[in-house]
């Protein structure tokens, strides 16, 4: 069977499931609801009711939103052709297992405790195994690089204690391994899609690294290689002021992203409104393959949708918690689907 | 060896009516198989979600399959003018069996190519349906638009059997 023939069926399952995920309207209903209770109440009319039973404690909502999108993964693993298609989401989950796992075996070596509670399910490798084989070093079998990369980051951590080093490691392993998933497929789109995680991702660090007032040196080794933008590039723009960031990589699609965001002179607001332009970015980079009813892109663009929504349902959850200003909320959800 | 030419002569033009038929039959309905998979799996796709889509979705991806229909209508037409259905006696000559055999040609390429075409159209609308079932109209219309140059061909080969006198 050719690849456009495999995907007929996939696509199609993704169009039928389309209209469960959250669209403007219903959003607008989570906003306006009465408190965390409303809000939750408005969830219990939708596909994560089965996950909230009526609870309205902070925890309870979380898990609900873990169980949907891990539901929602495997969902996808038992009919998408490609499953590195899904493992390109979900192995950052596993790389944050690893990163929770590390930090508390350091944490207990100087009489902390574990913090096991911290892990997700929505990773590739299951959280007892994964324990099991980072506690007893079995690192061997490790998949998607950690095999080597964990050793690494205990030998770092032994010699200079430095925690910052040990994520680094971690995170560029992280990208090499996504990158490699998407080369799996075979399919450019996918590959231009990771391409452009990886720029979202750099141009975030970024921000971040000149706000802790980083210099290029220092800079350098939090980039990651494989994107559209070299990183030597991206360097070179940290002495510049913000505003002249988009006309710098106007060759890059990423800089219409960075260009729609104004710096307003406050940092925090800045990084928050660029966060959700690069994440808008990476959807708008799928809406192409929409139109087409073979693409393996379409896969991504669901997952990518679905991520989102996760995202905004626990912005707008954590700010009824928090009693936040409603317009300030709905200015940082993401575009849906 | 004159009696076996002579033979050949004879046999030679119910042959070609038969191989204009077998074409006929086989490419448009093998386009009609493939183009009815194709919007097959689409249909499966948004009836795993929604099962009460079947209706919507028979429709569109029985399109195809008129191909095959009008492909077996030919064959018929060919084999009933030169006699074979029913053990008629009529008499082929090879020019006439040439004719009825190139007669068959239209409905089998373009039934052939319009099916599988036809099929991924069907497959489109299904997934447009999926998400509207309120333009199922619409999305009849689309793959119909494919329909036309099976429905030309199977005229043309129809109008080349019927100007062939036997």
């Amino acid at each position: 069977m050719s690849r456009s023939e495999a995907y007929g069926y996939a696509v199609a399952r993704i169009r039928a499931m389309e209209p469960m995920l959250f669209d403007a309207a219903l959003y607008q209903r989570l906003l306006d609801a009465d408190g965390l209770g409303g809000a939750l109440k408005v969830m219990g009319e939708t596909g994560y009711a089965k996950g909230l039973s009526g609870e309205e404690s902070g925890d309870r909502y979380d898990s609900a939103l873990e169980a949907e999108l891990k539901a929602t993964y495997d969902e996808f693993e038992s009919f998408v052709p490609d499953r590195a298609l899904v493992d390109i989401f979900r192995v950052p989950y596993d790389f944050h297992n690893v990163k929770v796992l590390l930090k508390s075996n350091f944490n207990a070596r100087s009489g902390g405790r574990k913090r096991w509670d911290l892990m997700t399910s929505l990773g590739t490798i299951p959280t007892d195994d994964l324990i099991v084989r980072i506690e007893s070093e079995e690192y061997a079998l490790l998949p998607y690089g950690l095999s080597q990369i964990v050793p690494s980051c205990m030998t770092v951590w032994e010699q200079t204690r430095d925690l910052v080093e040990v994520e680094r490691l971690l995170d560029r392993g992280l990208f090499a391994a996504i990158a490699a998933l998407a080369e799996s497929v075979g399919d450019p789109g996918v590959v231009m899609w990771v391409k452009s995680r990886i720029d979202s991702e750099n141009i975030r660090n970024l921000l971040r690294l000149k706000r802790f007032g980083f210099d290029a040196a220092a800079t350098v080794p939090f980039l990651h290689g494989g994107g559209t933008i070299d990183p030597m590039t991206l360097v070179s723009l940290l002495p510049e002021p913000y505003d002249s960031w988009a006309r710098m990589i106007s060759y890059s699609d990423a800089g219409s992203a960075i260009a729609s965001v104004q710096d307003d002179g406050n940092f925090d607001n800045l990084i928050v409104a660029l966060e959700k332009a690069l994440d808008d970015y990476c959807q708008s980079r799928l809406e192409n393959a929409r139109y087409s009813q073979n693409s393996p892109e379409n896969v991504l663009a669901y997952l990518w949708g679905k991520e989102m929504e996760v995202k905004n349902i626990r912005t707008v959850l954590v700010s009824k918690g928090a009693d936040s200003d409603r317009d300030e909320v709905k200015r940082r959800l993401r575009h849906g689907y | 060896m004159e009696d076996i030419i002579a033979t050949m002569a004879e046999q030679l033009g119910p042959a070609l009516v038969i191989l204009g038929a077998s074409l006929a039959v086989g490419f448009a309905g093998s386009g009609s198989a493939w183009g009815i998979g194709i919007a097959n799996e689409a249909a499966a796709g948004i009836m795993t979600e929604d099962p009460k889509k079947f209706g919507y979705a028979l429709v569109l991806l029985a399109l195809p399959g008129t191909q095959g229909i009008y492909g077996l209508l030919v064959a018929f037409i060919a084999m009933s003018k030169a006699g074979l259905l029913g053990g008629g006696g009529v008499s082929i000559s090879i020019w006439q069996g040439l004719g009825i055999g190139c007669a068959c040609l239209p409905i089998a390429i373009a039934g052939f190519y319009s099916a599988i075409w036809q099929g991924k159209s069907s497959a489109a609308s299904i997934l447009l349906i999926s998400k509207r079932p309120d333009q199922i109209g619409k999305a009849v219309i689309l793959p119909a638009m494919c329909e036309t140059y099976a429905v030309f061909a199977l005229l043309m080969s129809i109008m080349m059997l019927t100007g062939i006198k036997v």
